[in-house]
């Protein structure tokens, strides 16, 4: 088979970078690569923002494809401004606008100019973490749409989904941990600081007012972080235990109220200073492992449904055939609804008028386009490719047959909260554990010295307090995630790790999973074709815009296209043409030789006949990813594996060669078939990681135990999931597992240590002595060491991640 | 020593305003976005070319 | 909320330019006569006012508070009103600020040259300049938070933080340290005493170093190095924990400047802790401004400005770094008194500071001209002559801060001291000679730079009128106003004034409530008496000539100390010493127990000319103190003094001091007349002997048996 090799010039585009293949868009020694580019440079330019390109080079976001005049013209309902708009007055207008294109530099300074661009703006100001645009506007001068429209022209087309309106609340991000931090920070610092003088126990030779003053300063110091600070491990804890369940926190909450307590009663009872800066320092600790833990990927969410694909508002016409824009919430049974070229499909509906192409690569992962002729049901989430349609709508949005899957109760129930961390399952022995000393130390006074029995057991609750163990699940994981980002794997939350390392089944979507999107396989097969033969060919090919004809014509050599006379297209199976004088045929095998070939066979094919003479057949199938093999093999040998399409079973043969013989198949998957099965395989208690792309996975992915979205690009959208794999890290796949799995390893490593120095803190403990000093050294020293050894030990795990990974550049 | 206590009370006082400071930084969402102002302050305003000329006209008619 | 236009006060900051650069040449030249009178001490041309005593002060008061100053205000007032789009708040207030600072400035270089001092390093100024100062610096902050509270732009980037930072912490450092009694219109005594004002003084001292030289600094780096090098600073949230982390630490680390003095250990170990733990965040800044440039080192090789910065900023993590080791006691007991010392602060002077102005005003003055900058070849040359300088001078004084540090540590084996004290000082001088040579080149440096900067000021046109459009913030507020924390930013910046003002008076009154209610509890020696007017006379004098620059008044308990200069020093010797004269460097020799020592006779020829006493000594002679007249009439205000700040002189004690000072001068006077030296009772050098035979005296009569 033969490849067509894209010719290579050395200018490229001034406005986006790519390369220039015509040279007729030039503007002084500038050159373009398309009109698009061009008319942005000549915007920018005109309203003197030309820093744009001196801040970056080529900062510009490609044009080639063109976006439809209107397409904004929704934004002109009263009610889709009042939900998209978050403040108005009697003049101004705020909204907020997503802007996936988002990069450099340069996008900030020119969206923070768009002042300049239309003056109807006020201010607009970036979030580039969010890659969000805050845009005030005065709207007598302009208009929502206005604002999209120019964003859009300048090439920052805002993503405007149902997702928008419907969930209205933007989501706040989270300051409470950070104040608790910043506190908790603070008067640990400024306690230790006034504690020196107990330390070097050289306060009181100095004058007995001072260390009384400083014992009551760090009492009051103290405060916030026992009731502020702290407070949440008090609540989780209680709750654990009012669940019958007890998790982490209580033991760590019981250890704090009893250090402060103890510390309470010498400082008023002057017998003590108290261990105030012990408790505020491991609190602090604590709650920065826990910050560390949880703060993911910001610019992925990862609990979108269909809404955030689906449009805002859609055109509907009324009976007397006036297009109107209402928000796609509102569409009814019967509504007649038009869609324009590139625009989804919102509901299920009946096509009506017009030639529908509709791709499916959101739903599936098919990237092939299917045809749908009049009066055939096309179903929501399907984009439309080739011009204007019009459908009438069959089932309303929230009940078409892809979205009425969000109903499944699998997407009620959340999975953190069913599955609890065998962090807490080992805190439990270790709780057990640590009464049982205090209690002996307790009994072994009682007989001795009956003074000591509430030094010796506080003292023993203070000092091993499974705070070490949390340090070192917060801090591993932390890292962990931190590294998994780096191999553009983005993990929802630090739980998924840990689901992820013991997990035993992995089960594949086909399409857009093992094969890659967008890209298909084309070889011919049959005698040599003569170069009059292809031209032919090539010439009726591309009389249709059928992606099957498209991926012909691409394939085939250029030639220069012949006189076509009689051209006839058959609906769903084929197209014949009289050209120079031959009669060439070409579609499905039932058309071209009459007789309907054995079906089940990889691919499309593509049957050619001149003269009623058969040539041979083009065959077009999607392409698995590259190293597809070894990896399978590779994972094989670990778990096993599973394969749910939603397509036939086409392809079954040459997947059975890869995967082996032994691992299942299943193919016409619809979404709940593919949700059940996960639910079958868990029912035989495996534990299922699923791998799929399109928004017919989301099912089985949030009823697996890890639900992994591949996406060719982390910008684009990848259904509700517990991490988004970029495609081309997919060979990565059983390295990241591996790697997840070192997880318990590095915890329970780190916890042996925190151990041993719990040991050394017990010795003292238990003969009811422990100095502020030591317990003030030991909780430091142990916290940070923790903190090295986990970080160490996961970076160190990484290495074999960083031998095979296939891009080096690190977002 | 009265020193002591001087000093250990008024740089705690201090510490403590500057605390209350954070506490507002924060919870104003001064560092909810924690690059872009770091690129914003790059940008050099842009009505800075029309007053060169308006200045240099100025120069002119004073001469 | 309309886009608004508005201006930028550019005139202000051009002022402030110009100050900086007028004082950074006086401040350095002043600095280059001080340390050639350490070798040539005759280039004081025997007048008072230039002899070494007080040209120290006015050097370092130029430095820090005119060049470094002017500097400040300059990088503020330039970034204060872009980062905010606004303009400052009141041009009447920038104003007075400027020509306030200015007058404060010219005010301290007379008062000082005329030897009107307090006598605490870094805080020489009188009373009614430190009152003028508060003043200024309200004035400042003013201004500053008015402009915040008007500002177009919601975040407030890290370096107005710094800014803030700088102005509450300062205001609060000078307030508490500069609490005094006046005596007279020109003198006061510190409210502290002896131990106590060491503590309170050093906690100053450190802090104006950095709150003064540093964190305004830092704000400066973090706002002109991205915008020299035209890129985002590497990490700014690093950038925002580098300044949390260094406000709730800095604070704390003053008493390391204290190390092996009587100050209780616990004090001293705090300060080393917390001085060490500052290496994080002080890296923190370093590592974040160099890293800004990474990948950039083109720009750095063809912009002078850059070059002037990274060095800067280089110089400020090897001083940063150098600052903890010296509070680790062991390196500490070496480099206290020497001139290892002096290069160290020189390093952030001439480095950090002095780099960092550099730079900034290379790219400032030609964006306020809108032209370039006259000769790109001088800035370089600059550079170089510069960086030459930096090195020239610390080199040989670190060496011979080791070196004299060692020398006086020598013992034979037979135990006796290797070295007398004078030996040290001769060995010296050839190093002093090589650092003034240093800091004449980085002189010479900085008189270029004029030269190309005036130049550049010529052919340049001064952008008079910098307009820039915004629109007010507050319509942003109302946006939100359901939410409730948007309401408080609009009233923040208040509330954050009002209580850095609250922090600093409840400070200020945190003060007196110990002062009266805790008894002082320094182990009171039952022998240590109250100075005689005399003496108290004598030490005014010392204070005054600025003795204290060269002479500590702190045997630490080394033995090398002890067997040089004996007994060493207890905290209860200092409970009237108003102020403490502990001094921090070591030209001379200790002279805590000097008392005694030598007839009165030794001390009036040392006087006259010290050569005559000690041949080699680098001492100035003092010829006028043997013609000067003492003023015995202030006598009396400053018993009064005294009495109200507790030193015990019995009821009604000023009415006859003036009596026993005559008959204690005509002690003197005839004693001076045995050797055969006449002069009047009268002379202000037989109060200074009085004050010199006291010292350290009250303890060798009777033990320490006294002490509890």
């Amino acid at each position: 088979m033969k490849v067509i090799e894209k010719s290579e010039t050395k200018t490229t585009c001034y406005h986006c970078g790519e390369d220039v293949i015509e040279h007729h868009y030039h503007i002084e020694d500038k050159e373009f690569c398309c009109r698009g580019c061009q008319t942005v440079y000549e915007i920018i330019n005109k309203s003197d923002l030309c820093s744009y390109y001196d801040l970056e080079h080529n900062p510009g976001i490609n044009q080639k494809q063109e976006v439809r005049k209107g397409k904004f013209d929704f934004l002109d309902d009263v009610q889709i401004i009042q939900k998209l708009t978050h403040f108005q007055d009697d003049t101004h207008q705020h909204v907020i606008f997503y802007l996936p294109q988002m990069h450099c530099a340069s996008c900030i300074w020119i969206l923070e100019h768009l002042d300049k661009i239309d003056s109807g703006i006020i201010k607009s100001q970036v979030n580039f973490v969010k890659k969000e645009v805050t845009v005030i506007y005065n709207y007598h001068e302009t208009s929502l749409k206005k604002v999209a429209e120019d964003l859009t022209i300048i090439g920052y087309e805002p993503h405007i989904s149902l997702n928008d309106v419907s969930s209205s609340k933007i989501k706040k991000y989270d300051t409470t941990t950070i104040v608790k931090i910043g506190i908790a920070g603070f008067c640990f610092g400024n306690i230790m600081m006034l504690s020196f003088p107990e330390y070097f126990s050289l306060g009181k030779s100095d004058d007995i007012g001072l260390e009384t003053w400083f014992s009551y300063l760090n009492l009051a110091l103290s405060l916030p972080v026992f009731f502020y600070s702290a407070s949440e491990f008090f609540v989780s804890g209680y709750k654990g235990l009012r669940q019958r369940f007890l998790n982490i926190d209580a033991p760590i909450a019981l250890a704090v109220l009893i250090t402060f307590g103890r510390s309470l009663y010498e400082i008023l009872s002057g017998t003590g200073a108290g261990y105030l800066d012990s408790m505020s320092g491991i609190v602090f600790f604590m709650l920065i492992g826990r910050y560390f833990q949880n703060r993911t990927y910001q610019t992925i969410s990862f609990d979108r449904d269909f809404k955030s694909y689906f449009p805002l508002g859609v055109s509907v016409i009324n009976t007397d055939g006036i297009e109107k824009q209402i928000s796609v919430s509102e569409l009814k049974v019967g509504d007649r609804i038009k869609i324009h070229n590139d625009e989804i499909v919102p509901a299920d509906a009946i096509l009506f008028l017009g030639k529908a192409t509709i791709d499916y690569s959101f739903v599936t992962g098919e990237s092939l386009p299917v045809e749908k002729s009049i009066g055939e049901i096309v179903y929501a989430g399907g984009k439309q490719t080739s011009g204007a349609i019009e459908l009438e709508v069959v089932k309303e949005v929230s009940q078409s047959y892809l979205t009425q899957l969000w109903n499944n109760e699998a997407f009620k129930e959340n999975k953190e909260e069913v599955k609890a961390s065998f962090i807490h399952r080992v805190s439990r022995y270790f709780t057990y554990a640590l009464f049982s000393v205090a209690i002996t130390a307790a009994i072994y006074w009682s007989i001795n010295d009956s003074s000591k029995i509430w030094g010796a057991v506080t003292a023993v609750l203070i000092v091993a307090c499974p705070c070490a163990l949390l340090l070192s699940a917060t801090f591993t994981n932390g890292n962990m995630i931190r590294i998994l980002n780096k191999y553009k794997l983005y993990v929802k939350n630090a739980s998924v790790i840990e689901q992820m390392s013991e997990i035993d089944t992995i089960v594949f979507d086909k399409t857009g999973t093992i094969t890659e999107q967008g890209k298909s396989e084309i070889s011919f097969q049959g005698a040599e074709l003569s170069s009059n033969q292809s031209q032919l060919i090539r010439t009726l090919a591309n009389q249709s815009n059928h992606p099957l004809s498209k991926s012909v014509v691409s394939f085939l050599p250029f030639t220069k296209m012949l006189l076509v006379k009689n051209y006839k297209e058959f609906k769903g199976f084929g197209t014949s043409a009289t050209i120079n004088e031959h009669f060439v045929k070409m579609g499905s095998s039932e058309f071209v030789l009459g007789k309907d070939a054995h079906q089940l066979v990889s691919g499309s094919r593509v049957y050619v006949s001149i003269d009623e003479e058969f040539v041979g057949y083009f065959i077009v199938k999607n392409a698995y990813r590259e190293g597809l093999g070894n990896i399978v093999s590779s994972l094989g040998s670990q778990f096993d594996l599973k394969i749910l399409s939603g397509d036939n079973a086409s392809e079954e043969g040459f997947l059975k060669n890869i995967f082996g013989s032994k691992s299942e198949m299943l193919f016409e998957q619809k979404p709940e078939d593919k949700l059940n099965f996960i639910k079958y395989l868990q029912n035989h208690n495996k534990r299922v990681l699923m791998i799929g792309d399109g928004l017919n996975d989301a099912g089985a992915l949030k009823q697996s135990d890890v639900g992994i979205a591949i996406s060719d690009d982390t910008n684009n959208f990848s259904p509700a999931c517990d991490a988004v794999l970029s495609g081309k890290n997919f060979t990565l796949l059983k390295e990241l597992v591996n790697y997840c799995r070192r997880q318990k390893t590095i915890i329970f490593a780190s916890f042996v240590l925190s151990i041993l120095y719990n040991f050394i803190g017990l010795f003292f403990a238990v003969q009811g002595d422990l100095e502020p000093v030591i317990a003030a050294i030991l909780m430091p020293i142990s916290s940070i060491s923790i903190v090295l050894l986990t970080t160490g030990l996961s970076s160190f795990y990484e290495i074999k991640l960083k031998k095979l990974n296939p891009d080096k550049s690190h977002y | 020593m009265s020193a002591i206590f001087i000093m250990i009370g008024a740089s705690l006082l201090l510490a403590i305003g500057f605390l209350i400071a954070f506490i507002w930084s924060v919870r104003s969402n001064q560092y909810e976005d924690d690059y872009t102002p770091s690129v914003r302050m790059l940008f050099d305003n842009t009505t800075i070319q029309e007053n060169k000329q308006e200045t240099n006209n100025k120069t002119k008619k004073t001469k | 909320m309309e886009l608004q236009k508005f201006q930028y006060d550019n005139k202000t900051v051009k002022m402030f330019a110009y100050a900086t650069i007028l004082w950074g040449l006086v401040g350095m030249l002043v600095g280059l006569i001080a340390a050639i009178q350490l070798y040539l001490p005759s280039a004081n041309l025997n007048l008072p006012y230039t002899t070494f005593g007080r040209l120290r002060p006015l050097h370092t008061n130029a430095v820090i508070f005119a060049f470094v100053g002017n500097g400040i205000f300059m990088g503020v007032y330039y970034s204060l009103q872009r980062l905010l789009k606004a303009r400052m708040f009141s041009d009447l207030l920038s104003k007075i600020h400027f020509w306030g600072w200015q007058l404060i400035i010219v005010l301290a270089a007379l008062t000082l040259v005329l030897g009107k001092t307090t006598g605490k390093e870094y805080a020489e100024l009188e009373w009614p300049i430190d009152i003028l100062i508060t003043l200024v610096w309200v004035v400042f902050g003013w201004n500053m938070f008015g402009t915040i509270i008007r500002r177009r732009e919601r975040h407030l980037y890290v370096a107005i933080w710094f800014y803030i930072a700088t102005f509450v912490t300062v205001a609060m450092l000078h307030i508490v340290n500069s609490i005094e009694i006046p005596v007279s219109f020109w003198k006061s005594y510190s409210w502290y005493a002896g131990v106590q004002d060491a503590l309170v003084q050093w906690w100053y001292g450190h802090n104006a170093v950095a709150f003064f030289l540093t964190t305004p600094y830092l704000g400066l780096m973090y706002y002109f190095l991205p915008k020299i090098a035209q890129r985002p600073v590497y990490s700014y949230r690093l950038s925002i924990i580098h300044f949390w982390a260094l406000i709730f630490l800095y604070i704390w680390a003053g008493p390391h400047h204290l190390l092996y003095t009587s100050v209780p250990d616990w004090a001293q170990s705090l300060g080393v802790v917390f001085s060490v733990m500052l290496i994080a965040p002080s890296w923190g800044g370093m590592i974040n401004g160099l890293l800004t440039l990474r990948g950039a080192w083109d720009r750095v090789r063809d912009n002078v400005g850059l070059k002037f910065l990274v060095v800067a900023v280089t110089a400020y993590g090897m001083a940063t770094f150098e600052g903890p080791m010296l509070s680790l006691k062991n390196v500490n007991a070496i480099a206290h008194y020497t001139d290892w010392i002096v290069a160290h602060v020189h390093v952030g002077a001439l480095g950090w500071n002095g780099f960092m102005t550099f730079g900034i005003l290379y790219w400032l003055i030609p964006r306020l001209f809108q032209t370039k900058l006259y000769s790109e070849k001088l800035a370089n040359m600059h550079f170089w002559i510069g960086t030459l300088g930096i090195v020239l001078y610390a080199v040989p004084m670190y060496w011979a801060g080791f070196m004299q540090s060692s020398m006086w540590k020598d013992f034979t084996p037979e135990g006796q001291l290797k070295w007398q004290f004078m030996d040290t000082v001769t060995k010296m001088i050839p190093f002093y000679v090589a650092r003034s040579v240093g800091g004449a080149l980085f002189l010479v440096g900085a008189i270029l730079m004029t030269y190309n900067l005036i130049k550049t000021i010529k052919v340049g046109t001064f952008l008079e009128i910098e307009e820039d459009q915004a629109p007010a913030l507050v319509g942003e507020y109302q946006s939100h106003s359901k939410d409730h924390w948007h309401r408080w930013i609009e009233r923040k910046p208040i509330q954050l004034m009002i209580v850095s003002l609250v922090v600093v008076a409840i400070g200020g009154l945190i003060e007196f409530v110990p002062v009266f209610l805790v008894k002082s509890n320094i182990p009171t020696i039952v022998s240590v008496k109250p100075y005689t007017p005399l003496e108290l006379q004598g030490r005014d004098i010392y204070i005054r000539e600025g003795c204290y620059t060269c002479h500590s008044q702190m045997v630490r308990p080394f033995r090398s100390e002890t067997a040089r200069y004996g007994e060493y020093s207890k905290a209860g010797e200092f409970v009237y010493d108003h102020p403490f004269q502990w001094g921090s460097k070591r030209t001379g020799p200790d002279l805590a127990r000097l008392g005694g020592k030598y007839p009165d006779s030794w001390h009036y020829n040392h006087m006259m000319d010290p050569t005559s006493m000690s041949p080699g000594s680098v001492m100035p002679q003092y010829p006028w103190l043997l013609e000067d007249q003492l003023d015995a009439n202030s006598t009396i205000s400053k018993i009064k003094a005294m009495q109200r700040l507790g030193v015990p002189y019995p009821e009604g004690y000023d009415k006859i001091a003036i009596k026993d000072m005559e008959t204690q001068a005509k002690e003197i006077t005839a004693n001076l007349k045995k050797d055969g030296i006449e002069t009047l009772p009268d002379r202000e050098i037989v109060a200074l002997i009085s004050y010199l035979q006291r010292l350290g005296k009250d303890i060798k009569s009777e033990g320490l048996k006294a002490q509890k």
